[in-house]
């Protein structure tokens, strides 16, 4: 039955060859397009992931809901202990954020803050790398800050300059001192660039009254798949209900959800071109099978059972599906791998769609061979329903009447 | 003569009644599938324009030269209230409205965030935009003394009500912290990302006088118009302001409509491409199935110009039958779309972050169904020139003989 579908794929060359390239092009296609949109999407994650927000977070419950000094971790250092025993941890760090006014001589702003540890900050977030200007933190640097550039920018200051700045200590009393810009940073991320001031903990602690305190305490993971496993084993781990560990996935629930409603709207574009080319490969499954009644009509008179029929037919665009996606599978694959190495560049991308979180001109793809697996299980499924209608066309006739069918 | 080729055309467009049906099909729902596509795309990009345009920057913004650059409220417009009782006086000016604008920090007893205070006039921004259709339920549209209305992210940032206080901070005219307490009437959502993640929105004459200024100064002057040269003419007049046409304010909303003008383009020209194949197979078949039925034609006089046109007649009744379908079709999911919007409140969190509404209505156009029925009319006429090139080269006598 095999081969007889193979001559019969040699004879009827038109319909072969439409098949054949239809198939093609949706395999090529699907895969590097689903290629470029989740390597997009990967990307525009990492690059949050990157510049400031962990793998991990632990919170004080009621911190991001309510808020307040009530909801501060209390006992970081033991908190950490505990964390060095858990295997998969690259790094961690606890941070304490607050907000205030920072005031130049004219100008002033909003500002984010935070309290870091410069040493494991370094390992944690893109904050040193971004450095444009000036010097990173160390863990000695008294009232010196770290400012975003956008920042900067916005209150008109330079290296050097003193900053006044207004806010609240964590036991709620009034906090105000005089900082002095140390170093400038820019990661791209353009809301954090022109919002976040940096201090080092041993002089922002004595400010705020924050030692072994902290907002929350971020963790950086080996392996990010091990995200939700990690979570568990840290929740084992503190033994403490008042805490609660959350994984990227929640803390940036905003931009997955945007991801997904964006893939969904690019497999609905993706559906419009199968639905059209599974169409068409039915309509010349359809012709080849309809201009062939008589000879179906001969082998079914010759012996061949309605089981038969259907074998023969599924061999023929089995064979003529693995065929195009034998080519377009290694074709489409390679792309999406050079791609992942060898990012596209579109100049000022990052610039125009910063609001979106974009801090990145790249556009690498994503080389998943699992997602190439089901991208190929797609096309074949296409390919073989569309084969159906011609398969229940011609076993409607009876042997006797399809021999003698014009 | 005629009336028997479109007889004839019409007779054998549907002798082979299945093979035509799967291609009106085929034409029906690649054809709807396509214009609800293009009209659900159109219409998120439109709808985020239309939103901007009204919350923010009108056709045309007029600021201070600097003020872009610096944000800072001494890089203002003094006499903004003249401007703009001369702007209105133009008659290709449909409204106008002037805002005041400073960056601070909003605070609740537990949550801060940086925030944008907005002075505007309800009644002008009424008449501007529609600012009321901004507003989200249970709140009302009133800026009392004391009243804010929030930006939906903002809200959800600082975890606040209707009727919460927050207290906003900032720098005012004459350089000093000053704070001022409000109380929130109502949370509004324009999706516009930065208006709806910063916005605190208060009655202009209290902004004024809290940040130290006179009535008559403003940080932007915004404008409706439905004049081309507007810009230019402004430009012209007012050398002294920065002024900025809607797309000069957001470069990637024009990037967005090419983008979807191309995605659209590329989308329908592959469509039509495989649509034209699917169409030539047939005709391709059916005309080689009856070729001996074209010899005897010509062998009884009938000339190649009048089998050419039945061929034509017979693809134009495929194309035109699979294009009204698809048309109905089309036209009916996008009145729905249009009507009733596509409901992906289950990721209200991610669509509204980032700039787009929950439920997303699409847009229909007259162009979608023209382009379309030429797109089809054209590819049914060309699916059918290979064919006609075998009949036009054909041996009569031996056509006549074939055994199919």
């Amino acid at each position: 039955m095999f081969s007889l579908a193979l001559k019969n794929i040699l004879y009827y060359k038109s319909r072969s060859i439409t098949t054949f390239i239809l198939t093609f092009i949706s395999a090529f296609f699907f895969i590097v397009y689903v290629a470029l949109m989740d390597g997009s999407h990967n990307s525009m994650l990492q690059n949050s992931l990157k510049v400031y927000t962990g793998a991990i977070e632990i919170y004080k419950k009621g911190y991001r809901d309510i808020g307040g000094n009530e909801y501060l971790l209390g006992d970081v250092s033991e908190i950490e202990a505990k964390l060095e025993e858990i295997e998969g941890i690259r790094s961690f760090t606890s941070r304490y954020e607050t907000y205030g006014l920072l005031s130049s001589r004219e100008y002033s702003s909003a500002a984010m803050v935070v309290g870091v540890d410069p040493l494991k900050e370094a390992t944690m977030s893109q904050l040193e790398v971004g450095l444009i200007e000036g010097e990173f933190l160390t863990p000695n640097t008294s009232n010196c800050i770290y400012m975003g550039a956008d920042l900067v920018k916005k209150i008109h200051i330079k290296l050097g300059d003193e900053i006044s700045f207004i806010g609240a200590a964590s036991d709620n009393s009034f906090a105000a001192d005089l900082f002095k810009l140390c170093g400038v940073f820019k990661t791209g991320a353009y809301e954090f660039d022109s919002s976040a001031v940096f201090m080092s903990r041993s002089y922002f602690d004595t400010l705020m009254y924050s030692q072994n305190k902290a907002s929350y305490i971020t963790i950086s993971l080996d392996n990010l798949n091990e995200v939700e496993k990690i979570a568990k084993e840290i929740e084992e781990a503190l033994v403490d209900e008042t805490l609660e560990v959350l994984t990227w996935k929640t803390l940036m629930k905003s931009m997955v959800e945007a991801m997904e409603v964006d893939s969904i709207f690019g497999y609905i574009s993706m559906s419009l071109f199968f639905v059209v080319i599974f169409f068409v490969i039915m309509i010349f499954g359809f012709i080849n099978v309809s201009s062939r009644v008589r000879e179906f009509g001969t082998l079914r008179s010759i012996g061949l059972s309605r089981l038969d029929v259907r074998a023969l037919l599924f061999y023929e665009i089995f064979i003529l599906s693995s065929l195009a996606i034998l080519l377009a599978t290694p074709l489409g694959a390679y792309i999406a791998y050079y791609f992942s190495v060898h990012p596209i560049i579109i100049e000022g991308i990052s610039e125009t769609y910063k609001e979106y979180g974009i801090v990145s001109d790249e556009m690498p793809f994503n080389f998943d061979l699992l997602t190439i697996a089901w991208n190929v299980g797609v096309i074949y499924i296409l390919n073989f329903l569309s084969i159906l209608y011609p398969m229940y066309f011609i076993n409607s006739f009876k042997p006797l009447e399809a021999s003698k069918h014009v | 003569m005629y009336k028997l080729i479109i007889k004839l055309a019409f007779n054998n467009a549907f002798i082979r009644l299945s093979r035509t049906i799967l291609v009106v099909i085929m034409i029906a729902v690649s054809m709807s599938m396509m214009i609800s596509l293009q009209g659900l795309y159109d219409g998120m990009v439109l709808s985020m324009v239309d939103k901007t345009k009204r919350s923010d920057s009108g056709e045309v913004s007029l600021y201070n030269k600097e003020y872009r650059v610096s944000k800072a409220l001494s890089d203002n417009i003094t006499n903004a209230t003249q401007i703009k009782e001369e702007l209105l006086k133009r008659q290709d000016v449909n409204a106008v409205v002037q805002r005041l604008e400073a960056d601070g920090l909003s605070a609740t007893a537990k949550k801060s965030a940086f925030s944008t205070i907005i002075g505007i006039d309800l009644n002008t921004e009424e008449k501007f935009g529609g600012f009321s259709e901004f507003l989200k339920p249970q709140g009302e549209l009133r800026l009392d003394k004391r009243g804010v209305l929030l930006g939906s992210e903002l809200a959800k940032t600082l975890k606040i009500r209707i009727g919460s206080k927050v207290i906003f901070s900032t720098q005012d005219a004459t350089g000093e912290i000053n704070a001022i307490a409000l109380r929130v009437r109502g949370i509004i959502q324009t999706n516009n990302i930065s208006l709806d993640a910063s916005a605190l929105y208060v009655d202009a004459k209290v902004l004024a006088k809290f940040l130290g200024v006179s009535q008559n100064v403003a940080t932007q002057i915004a404008i409706r118009s439905d004049s081309p040269t507007l810009k230019t003419e402004l430009t012209q007049k007012y050398p002294d302001l920065d002024v900025k046409s809607f797309l000069e304010l957001y470069p990637m909303m024009k990037q967005m409509q090419e983008i979807m003008v191309i995605f659209n383009s590329i989308t329908f020209f592959i469509v039509m491409m495989v649509v034209f194949i699917g169409i030539m197979g047939v005709m391709y078949v059916s005309i080689l199935d009856r070729i001996r039925e074209f010899g005897i034609m010509r062998s009884i006089g009938m000339s190649y110009s009048l089998i050419r046109s039945q061929i034509f007649l017979e693809a134009l009744f495929v194309g035109v039958l699979g294009y009204l379908l698809g048309a109905v079709l089309g036209y009916g999911a996008l009145y729905y779309l249009e009507n009733y919007g596509l409901d992906l409140s289950e990721f209200a969190d991610g669509l509204e972050s980032f700039g787009y509404s929950s439920i997303i209505y699409a847009t229909t156009k007259v162009s979608y169904f023209s382009s379309t029925f030429l797109a089809i009319v054209g590819a049914s006429l060309l699916s059918v020139l290979l064919p006609l090139r075998k009949i036009k080269k054909m041996n009569t006598i031996e056509v006549t003989k074939v055994d199919i």
